[in-house]
């Protein structure tokens, strides 16, 4: 049985469909022509995307109406105009990732405690793996990986077109985007090199909010804001493999500036095989728990354009 | 017959996969390791590579075909080995 074809509706044949002619010609405007021409043909873009992808803003709305209790402590009022700010958020973590790869200078705040962890994760040697979502914008976290020479960061993504993305921006803007390893299917060979990066203080960065193409098994329904969604084994089996410190990261844009989050998750290391199972069963729940937090707090940062729940399916 | 080699990496199968009711002579040369045989499956398979690259020093391509036929039996992994190790 092929998933793919029997999920039409999966995110990979949604985003980016397509998109990346489209991204290089943004791309150009915002590299030849300056911000506020960029910011004018976005805004065109996300109301095109608005009122032409109807199962996309049905997702945005169905999210929305979950996460706003957590947020405002209550039903949300005024939907469309939501849903609308919904898809400018996402235009512009657009933008934002193309300004950083520009090589533009943005305000990124980490909080003194985050950066005591982070600065103490990269000086350890010990390297890791981070758990990450699709909120907010890590891109940021990527070109922070730029500006020091001992913190060197592994992307794992699922689909080929962010590669396209990412390749097309080094182009654009000259700088080396982040390795990036294509995990379709997860390899021993795939796996020893992550292993290697780790071994050698690397860390590995990997989105455990969506269940990747083509795999209809290795999947667990959590409760995520109420109700039941699957989420991928996949990261966390593979953090029980690589036996090494787990931590979390988010970005998120915060007004006008944006700020960085990284704290320790657990620990592998001395992880024995029987217990795996177990130790995800634990922390899947736990992922969860903080990407709801991260939601709670920036429920318009979560760019999940897709039916996310069993519930939202058809 | 049995070489050393092949003899060791039974072992480390068995420890690295915490086999707990198999000895080194109930792996059969020649039989698959995976699905049939011993019923390793694909997480086992990672974890075996992770154990290669750790004992000796193994590169695999990425080329997922290579690695089934390496992987295949416990005589075309101590090939590999044999062909591979660094240490």
């Amino acid at each position: 049985m092929n998933a793919t074809e029997k999920a039409p509706r999966h995110w990979a044949r949604i985003q980016e469909s397509g998109s990346v002619a489209g991204m290089r010609i943004m791309v150009w405007i915002r590299r030849r022509l300056g911000p506020l021409p960029f910011r004018f043909m976005l805004a065109w873009v996300i109301l095109y995307y608005y009122l032409r992808r109807p199962l996309a803003r049905r997702a945005s709305r169905r999210y929305l109406k979950r996460i706003w209790p957590y947020h405002a402590g209550g039903a949300p009022g005024g939907m469309a105009l939501l849903v609308m700010r919904h898809f400018w958020a996402f235009g512009r973590s657009l933008m934002d990732k193309v300004d950083v790869w520009s090589g533009l200078a943005l305000d990124v705040r980490i909080p003194d405690a985050d950066r005591a962890r982070l600065d103490a994760a990269i000086r350890s040697g010990r390297g890791g793996l981070m758990l990450v979502s699709h909120h907010g914008n890590l891109e940021i976290c990527s070109a922070m990986s730029h500006t020091r020479d001992d913190f060197h960061v592994t992307q794992l993504m699922h689909t080929r077109n962010a590669e396209k993305f990412n390749t097309l921006l080094a182009q654009a803007t000259h700088r080396r985007p982040p390795e990036i390893v294509e995990v379709s299917e997860i390899t021993p060979a795939t796996a020893m090199r992550l292993a290697r990066r780790i071994d050698a203080g690397g860390f590995v960065v990997i989105a455990a909010d969506r269940v990747p193409v083509g795999e209809s098994g290795r999947t667990r329904d959590l409760d995520f804001l109420g109700d039941a969604a699957p989420f991928p084994e996949g990261p966390f089996r593979l953090a029980a493999l690589l036996r090494c410190p787990i931590y979390t990261l988010g970005c998120v844009r915060d007004g006008d500036h944006h700020r960085i989050t990284f704290e320790p998750f657990d620990d592998t290391s001395t992880l024995r095989r029987r217990d795996r199972d177990a130790w995800c069963d634990a922390a899947m729940p736990r992922y969860v728990a903080w990407l709801t937090e991260q939601c709670r707090r920036h429920p318009l940062q979560w760019f999940n354009f897709f039916p996310f729940w069993h519930a939202d399916d058809r | 017959m049995t070489t050393d080699l092949e003899h060791e990496l039974k072992q480390l199968i068995i420890d690295t996969l915490e086999l707990e009711d198999v000895t080194p002579e109930d792996v059969d040369p020649d039989e698959p390791l995976f699905v049939e045989g011993l019923g390793l499956d694909s997480i086992d398979a990672l974890e075996l590579g992770l154990a290669l690259q750790k004992r000796y020093g193994i590169q695999l391509e990425a080329d997922s075909d290579e690695t089934r036929r390496h992987f295949a039996n416990l005589r075309t992994l101590a090939a590999l080995v044999e062909a591979r190790r660094t240490q």
